[in-house]
């Protein structure tokens, strides 16, 4: 578990650098240095007046248990929300109008982001879950020609 | 494993293009940009489809209101299944704007957006018109600066 800031908080208090033991939190890119940032010591989130520094985990506690229905309900929606996306953008890549297209490419990010929604809700929230990698080991295990596998194995490597 | 059949490449590039925002939360860059590459490869294996009209979204859209949300929220209900429900109540809410959306757009043509600006919530994905995004997303409640500006293109 290493700190992170929250850029948009911060007030430049440096209280940070006052308290950290290693210096990780004295950078030029106004981010912490996890390199040199001590697994869970927190001294620095604890510090801040500002809350502009938290604790980002390595490790996730199990998700709650869903049915197998719901999930499959979930996948179906997200289905439907892709659908309507693949639709809107069809219009927007036709469209007449710049208005016309504005509207179609609005929606097309709407149900985008609904798909997006739907399908972490089947269970694919955390990308270091189970699913994921279950996922990604079937991907890659598929016949897909022009399969970009070695992103596949790298993210199976780094999750 | 069955899923990976079931999902057509859509479903697939928004699966990866979540797990990106994911990793970015997590600060995980090089695992987001994995995952962003691993989304543009799916939706390029996605034919966009011809001829379709602003009809054939909002009937999707009706048909959504009508038969999947009360069938699927039900299910959820009796699972006790707290994330699927909060995620069905925002599509919920926003399907329905959709839906009035263009039944105005419908009527109002071009005209309905003429002076105005188009936001979309990066969260629940809300539609909002108007100026300036509002302070918060009316549906689920999300901070204004999440509201994504479209901008009108020229055709």
């Amino acid at each position: 578990m290493h700190a992170a800031r929250n850029i948009r908080l911060c007030t430049k208090d440096c209280v940070c650098l006052f308290v950290c033991p290693t210096g990780a939190t004295d950078t030029e890119n106004g981010q912490i240095d996890f390199e040199k940032c001590l697994d869970g010591c927190r001294l620095c989130v604890d510090a801040c007046p500002s809350h502009a520094i938290y604790l980002v985990n390595d490790n996730y506690a199990p998700p709650q248990v869903k049915s197998q229905k719901i999930k499959a309900m979930m996948l179906e929606m997200a289905e439907n929300k892709t659908e309507q996306e693949k639709i809107a953008s069809g219009i927007a890549r036709d469209a007449k109008s710049p208005i016309a297209r504005q509207l179609a490419k609005a929606l097309a990010v709407s149900s985008r982001i609904s798909a997006e929604d739907f399908l972490r809700e089947a269970g694919y929230m955390l990308p270091q879950g189970d699913e994921v990698k279950k996922l990604l080991r079937a991907l890659l295990n598929s016949q897909q020609q022009d399969l970009p596998k070695e992103t596949i194995q790298r993210l199976l490597d780094l999750l | 494993m069955d899923d990976m059949q079931e999902l057509s490449v859509e479903s697939l590039s928004a699966l990866c293009s979540n797990l990106a925002k994911a990793c970015s939360k997590q600060l995980r860059t090089e695992e987001a940009a994995l995952f962003d590459q691993l989304s543009s490869y799916y939706k390029s294996k996605s034919e966009l489809p011809e001829g379709k009209q602003f009809k054939d979204y909002s009937d999707l859209v009706l048909k959504e209101l009508n038969s999947d949300y009360p069938k699927i929220s039900q299910q959820a209900a009796s699972d006790g299944d707290r994330g699927s429900l909060r995620a069905l109540t925002w599509g919920e809410k926003v399907s329905k704007i959709l839906r009035s959306l263009l039944d105005r757009y419908e009527k109002q043509k071009d005209s309905m957006l003429e002076n105005t600006n188009v936001y979309v919530c990066e969260i629940c994905g809300f539609i909002y018109i108007g100026n300036l995004p509002p302070e918060i997303c009316p549906i689920c409640k999300v901070p204004g600066f999440k509201m994504l500006k479209i901008q009108k293109e020229s055709v």
